[in-house]
C-alpha cells in the first residue's frame, strides 16, 4: 500500500477485544502509523496509555481515551469501537470528545463495530463521526486505505 | 232382569274395572318411566354444560347472525364479561380483535364470518391477533373456529381461544438470544477474518503456495460464517418486527448491476454465461436499496450455485402493469426445485432435497429473507420452475424467479 504522506500521523486506537486490537495495531504499524490503544474511555483520558514499540498507546475504555488525548499533542484519527471495557461505550466518548470543540471536533472519528444497528450508525453520523463499517463485513486493508486518504486530504 | 241376567251383567262391570285398573297401572308403570328418563337427560344435560363452563380455553358459540348464544367461564375470566352481559349480543361488538399493530380486524375478515359463510379457514399461528377485554387491555390469543353443522346446515360456529401471552413471552427470547448470540460471534469472525488478511497479504512473511491455499480456505469458511451470522440476524430482526424499512429513490439497473459485478468471480468460475437485460428508463423507485439488494444477492447467488458449469444465467428488467411495476426476472438453466417440494420454498431453513444432495452450502434462510423483504415493500415474488418431483440424479430445465415491486415514483426522477 502507498503511503500517502511522509509525516508520521498517529491513530488513537479504541478497542475492547484483546486479539483485534493486536491485529489493528500490526496493520496500521506496518502502514507506518503510531498507534495509541486504550480498551476504555476512562483510559483514554487519562495518561494510562499503552505505548507500543513504535511510541504508540492503545486505550480501551472511554474515560481513559478522552483524558490521554487531552494530553496528546497530536491525534490525527480516531478508531473507535462501539462496545468498550467499562460502563462507557463509543457514544460517550464521541459526545464528550465533540463537546471539548476547537481542534477535537476537526479530528475525524471511524467507528468500527459489529454492532449493526442501524438506529445506533445513524446516531454516530448525526455526532459527526467520518464513516461506521461493520468489522465482520470489512477487510482490514479497505478500512486502513480509507483512513489513510482522509488523512491525506487533511 | 234374571237373576242371572244380572250375574253376567255384574261380571262384564267387574272385568271393565279391572282392565281400567290394569290401564292405569300401565299408565302410571309409563309416566315413571318417562320421569325417570326426563331425570337423566337433565342430570345429562346438567353435566354436559358444567363441562362446557369448565373447559379451560376460553369457548363462545354464535348463532347464524353473529349472536353469543353460549360463554363459558374461561370466556367470561379471560375477557371479564359476564355470560348475562354478552348473550343475545354481536361478538364483534363484545369481543374487538386486534392484529399486532393494534388495527382491528375487520367485521368480514374475522375467521368467525369466515366460517359462517362455509369458507374452511386454518389458523394461522405465525401471525397471531389479540383479544380485547372489558377493560379495553389485550392478549395474544390463539384461536380454532369451528361451523355447527345440524343436518347438513350449518346453524353456527363454535369458537375455542386461549391466550398465548407466555408462548410469546418464550418465542421473543428465544429471537432475541439468536441476536444477541450472533453478534457475541460476529467478534470472533472478525478476529479470524483480519489475522487470516493480514496472513494472507504478505504483511507478516510470504506464504508458500500450499500454505496459502490452506489459508484461503480457512478465510472462505469464516466468509461462509459470516454470511450465515447475518442471515440468521436478519431472520431475528424479522422474527422481533425490528426490521428497519428506509425507502429512498433507488437506481435499481445500477443495483443489480453491482451485485452482478461483485459475484463476476463465482460466474467466471463456473464458466456460466449471464445474459443481463437491464432496461432503459427504468425510473428511481422507492425501495430500501439495501434490502433489495439482499434480494437481488440471494437470487443471483442460488441462480450461480444452483447452475452446472457452462449454464445460462437471464436477468431482466421491465416495466408491467402499464408502468406502475417494475418487474425483475432471474432464470437459470439449474437443478430447478422439485414439484413436491415448491410449496416450502420461502420457508424458514428449507433446502429442497435435490440442492441439498449436490452442494451442502446454503442456509435456507436465503428465500425466506428475500420473501419478507418483499412482502413488506408491497411487492410480490414467485417462481416457475418445471421440475417433476425429485427422483436421484435427475436434471432439469431450471428457474426463473419473478419479483414485482410498485412503483411509487415513476414520473420526474433521472
Amino acid at each position: 500500500m502507498k503511503r500517502t504522506s511522509k509525516k508520521s500521523r498517529t491513530i488513537l486506537v479504541l478497542e475492547d477485544e484483546q486479539s483485534l486490537l493486536g491485529v489493528i495495531k500490526a496493520k496500521l504499524e506496518k502502514e507506518g502509523i503510531r498507534v495509541l490503544t486504550s480498551r476504555s474511555v476512562e483510559k483514554a483520558f487519562s495518561a494510562d496509555l499503552k505505548k507500543s514499540k513504535s511510541g504508540g498507546v492503545t486505550l480501551s475504555s472511554v474515560k481513559t481515551a478522552l483524558k490521554h488525548v487531552e494530553d496528546l499533542e497530536q491525534v490525527d484519527a480516531i478508531w473507535l469501537d462501539h462496545n468498550l471495557v467499562g460502563e462507557e461505550n463509543g457514544l460517550d466518548f464521541v459526545t464528550k470528545f465533540k463537546r471539548n470543540g476547537g481542534h477535537w471536533s476537526k479530528i475525524p472519528i471511524f467507528v468500527v463495530s459489529n454492532t449493526a444497528d442501524p438506529d445506533l450508525v445513524k446516531t454516530y453520523i448525526r455526532l459527526g463521526v467520518n464513516k461506521y463499517y461493520v468489522k465482520a463485513e470489512n477487510r482490514l486493508d479497505t478500512i486502513v486505505a480509507d483512513i489513510h486518504s482522509s488523512l491525506s486530504h487533511a | 232382569m234374571t237373576p242371572v241376567a244380572t250375574k253376567i251383567l255384574m261380571d262384564k262391570e267387574l272385568m271393565h274395572k279391572k282392565e281400567l285398573e290394569n290401564s292405569q297401572a300401565a299408565i302410571l308403570n309409563v309416566l315413571e318411566d318417562h320421569k325417570q328418563e326426563s331425570e337423566k337427560i337433565l342430570k345429562k344435560k346438567a353435566i354436559d354444560e358444567a363441562i362446557l363452563a369448565s373447559i379451560g380455553d376460553g369457548l363462545v358459540v354464535v348463532d347464524k347472525e353473529g349472536q353469543i348464544t353460549y360463554v363459558n367461564q374461561s370466556f367470561e375470566k379471560m375477557l371479564g364479561w359476564s355470560s348475562k352481559e354478552v348473550l343475545g349480543k354481536r361478538i364483534v361488538a363484545v369481543v374487538p380483535r386486534e392484529d399486532e399493530k393494534g388495527e382491528v380486524v375487520p367485521f368480514n375478515e374475522r375467521i368467525l364470518n369466515r366460517v359462517l359463510r362455509g369458507e374452511v379457514v386454518v389458523a394461522d399461528l405465525t401471525n397471531p391477533f389479540y383479544y380485547i377485554r372489558k377493560d379495553k387491555t389485550r392478549f395474544p390469543s390463539s384461536s380454532i373456529v369451528t361451523s355447527i353443522v345440524l343436518e347438513g346446515e350449518i346453524i353456527g360456529v363454535v369458537e375455542t381461544f386461549r391466550d398465548i401471552t407466555k408462548e410469546k413471552e418464550i418465542d421473543k427470547a428465544k429471537t432475541e438470544f439468536v441476536s444477541l448470540a450472533s453478534h457475541q460471534l460476529r467478534t470472533p469472525l472478525s478476529t479470524i477474518n483480519w489475522y487470516t488478511e493480514m496472513l494472507l497479504t504478505g504483511d507478516v512473511g510470504k506464504l508458500n503456495a500450499e500454505q496459502e491455499k490452506y489459508l484461503n480456505e480457512v478465510y472462505r469458511g469464516n466468509q461462509r460464517m459470516v454470511g450465515l451470522v447475518n442471515a440468521l440476524l436478519s431472520v431475528s430482526r424479522m422474527d422481533l418486527g425490528t426490521f428497519i424499512f428506509e425507502p429512498e429513490p433507488t437506481d435499481i439497473p445500477l443495483l443489480v448491476r453491482s451485485v452482478l459485478d461483485e459475484q463476476m468471480q463465482h460466474i467466471i468460475q463456473k464458466d456460466i454465461t449471464v445474459f443481463p437485460a437491464l432496461g432503459t428508463n427504468i425510473p428511481l423507485i422507492q425501495v430500501d436499496p439495501k434490502l433489495l439488494r439482499m434480494v437481488v444477492q440471494n437470487l443471483l447467488s442460488n441462480a450461480i450455485k444452483y447452475t452446472p458449469e457452462k449454464g445460462k444465467i437471464e436477468m431482466s428488467l421491465t416495466l408491467t402493469n402499464q408502468k406502475k411495476c417494475l418487474l425483475f426476472t432471474i432464470s437459470d438453466t439449474g437443478y430447478g426445485i422439485p414439484k413436491n417440494q415448491q410449496h416450502k420454498i420461502f420457508k424458514k431453513l428449507f433446502r429442497a432435497d435435490n440442492v441439498r444432495e449436490k452442494d451442502t452450502e446454503g442456509t435456507g434462510l436465503g428465500l425466506y429473507i428475500a420473501k419478507a423483504i418483499i412482502d413488506n415493500s408491497g411487492g410480490k415474488i414467485w417462481f416457475e420452475s418445471p421440475a417433476s418431483n425429485y427422483t436421484e440424479g435427475e436434471e432439469n430445465a431450471g428457474t426463473t424467479f419473478y419479483v414485482e415491486l410498485p412503483c411509487k415514483l415513476l414520473e420526474k426522477n433521472k
